[in-house]
């Protein structure tokens, strides 16, 4: 692991450097929003944003894709992306998220799909200089990030700290020109950057250790918070489709003209849409929308949980409470009603 | 197996959904391929009462366009409503909010409402005369979504369309929601399917491809009261595709 200092000026000699030879996808404004896509110039880099409209999973897992290519009655090809990436500006809450993906699409049949986009990426995670107006990481311990990433960089006034973390990543930062080792000063002001944030990205505060949630959910079954909360649920799946750690697909076959040859299509789908739990023969297990609505924040506090040691799978970036027109999907006041009608805390 | 035949049939509408057909172009020909086209005013002389899949544009709006429609699905095994005219009664069904149709001739026709060809009744989606099989919603169509439900039932498959709304499809896309941008968007109640893409031009969904299964009333009554509109100012935007979405009363 090397950790390094670069002026910003440098960082942007760098940035110009990767793009002339490398794919490089990075955050950029979007209207007064911000969103990754494919950067052009070191000038559109906005490492001061405080959170993307996507989060970066599209980048392994694309709303749709072509999982293989077939022929009726005859062989198939699985149709695998390869094209290296570099994803610049990913936030520690976001690369936890990944983090939780790699493992969850290594478990049982390993994804071989997001496996090989997640392998030719390149991540160069970044700490948070600007907390958005939804975010609660501190509170579900992700405002900062220990792994997972290629590079981190943190912004420290007049430069960025950098730290290699991986073989690729001491490659990436090998172009740096004018790079110097991080000085003991520079080191401390990285570790104060990481205890303001532990405590600064909680614009809504989880009443209780996040570890404690299983237990909260494990009683809370019959709450009438579900029931009430998706009264006005249009089950518009914007809470899903905006997640950095949700990952339901749907898989549906396509044929070409001849009828003979097709693809097969994975899309994102979402569990809080009409139809999500529809199985043969047009049988619906999860036909109401509370039962819906219930399911996600126990899908994200114990049932994704206990397939990744305890982990809880939502990390605070707020998206969902941005994204949800009637203003119902925050995970932190459902939980802290919870919290509260059980008398814990 | 002989090829299934295919007749295309077009009632009151503006005929842009076949055009959407037509813009195919190369694909055209690869349908052509796999079906024999008997009929289709648009795009060729040709006529016949024998038909697999009768695909009808357009809504229902005079009694000889009634004994049409049902002469049709007599002929076909599979009939398709094209487009949000023949699905939901679309534009068309602004007509069916007056009760003076006389009123209306002589404001949309002027000194031509007396013409006899303009003998209009209340506006019907071809589901309301007839049994549908499938629809294609849309205004217009979307010609992907088309050609995705043909070569499904050519191989005897049940096309899958979307019963969730527009917002999937606009969050996918990653654009931030117009109502925090003051545009009272109908994507939250409208089936998606259209890849959002008026949403994704910056502009509200107007709601052309009919609601979803299950639109949540209260949900849109609690969003109306959050942004300080009335059921009115949500009703404005509802009338253009969503008029009259009840069955229609036959007179």
């Amino acid at each position: 692991m090397t950790v390094k200092k670069l002026t910003k000026s440098d960082f942007a000699s760098l940035v110009e450097d990767l793009i002339r030879t490398e794919n490089v996808i990075g955050v950029q404004a979007k209207g007064d929003r911000f969103d990754f896509a494919p950067l052009a110039s070191a000038a559109d880099l906005r490492l001061d944003y405080d959170v993307t409209l996507q989060p970066p999973k599209k980048y392994f897992l694309p709303p749709a894709e072509v999982l293989l290519t077939f022929e009726v009655g005859g062989p198939y090809q699985s149709q695998l992306d390869g094209q290296k990436f570099i994803l610049l500006g990913v936030h520690p809450y976001d690369m936890i998220a990944i983090n939780q993906m790699d493992e969850l699409f290594r478990q049982d049949n390993c994804d071989t799909h997001y496996l090989t986009r997640r392998n030719h990426a390149t991540i160069v995670a970044c700490d948070v200089v600007r907390p958005s107006g939804h975010v609660f990481a501190s509170s579900m311990g992700t405002a900062v990030v220990k792994q997972g990433y290629d590079v981190l960089l943190t912004d420290v006034g007049d430069s960025y700290v950098v730290e290699a973390a991986t073989p690729k990543g001491e490659q990436l930062l090998a172009r740096a020109q004018n790079a110097v080792p991080a000085e003991p000063q520079a080191l401390k002001r990285r570790e104060d950057v990481w205890a303001r944030n532990k405590k600064a990205l909680n614009h809504y505060e989880l009443k209780c250790d996040p570890a404690y949630l299983p237990k909260v959910l494990a009683k809370s079954y019959k709450h009438p918070v579900w029931e009430e909360k998706a009264k006005t649920c249009f089950s518009c799946g914007s809470c899903n489709q905006v997640c950095p750690t949700c990952y339901c697909f749907n898989v549906q076959d396509d044929v070409n003209w001849d009828l003979t040859t097709g693809q097969r299509i994975r899309e994102w789908d979402g569990c809080l849409l009409d139809g999500f739990t529809k199985v043969a023969p047009a049988h619906e297990f999860r036909k109401a929308r509370a039962d819906r609505f219930r399911h996600r924040l126990y899908r994200k506090a114990t049932y994704v949980p206990q397939k990744i040691g305890g982990q809880i799978a939502c990390v605070g970036c707020g998206r969902c409470v941005g994204a949800c027109l009637p203003d119902i999907a925050n995970p932190v006041s459902i939980y802290n009603r919870l919290i509260d009608d059980l008398g814990i805390g | 197996m002989a090829k299934p035949k295919i007749a295309i049939f077009d009632f009151a509408c503006c005929e842009g959904c076949q055009l959407q057909i037509v813009n195919l172009e190369e694909e055209i020909l690869s349908l052509l391929g796999v079906a024999d086209v008997v009929e289709w005013r648009e795009a060729m002389s040709e006529k016949s009462d024998e038909y697999d899949i009768a695909i009808i544009e357009g809504s229902i709006t005079r009694m000889e366009d009634e004994e049409r429609i049902k002469r049709i699905r007599g002929c076909a095994k599979v009939l398709i409503a094209l487009g949000a005219c023949a699905a939901t009664g679309g534009v068309n069904k602004l007509k069916n909010n007056f009760e003076d149709f006389e009123e209306v001739k002589k404001c949309v026709y002027g000194k031509a409402a007396g013409k006899p060809h303009l003998r209009t009744g209340v506006t019907k989606a071809v589901g309301e005369v007839v049994q549908v099989d499938y629809c294609v919603p849309g205004c217009p169509i979307d010609a992907k979504e088309f050609t995705y439900i043909v070569r499904s039932l050519l191989l005897g498959k049940t096309p899958e369309i979307p019963e969730y709304p527009v917002c999937v499809e606009c969050k996918a896309n990653g654009n931030p929601c117009l109502w925090q941008y003051d545009q009272v968007c109908l994507g939250p109640i409208i089936r998606a399917g259209c890849g959002a893409r008026c949403p994704s031009s910056g502009f509200r969904c107007f709601g052309c491809r009919g609601y979803v299964d299950k639109p949540n009333v209260e949900a849109a009554r609690d969003v109306i009261n959050r942004y300080g509109l009335s059921v009115d100012d949500l009703k404005t935007k509802m009338v253009l595709f969503g008029s009259r979405q009840e069955p229609t009363i036959y007179e």
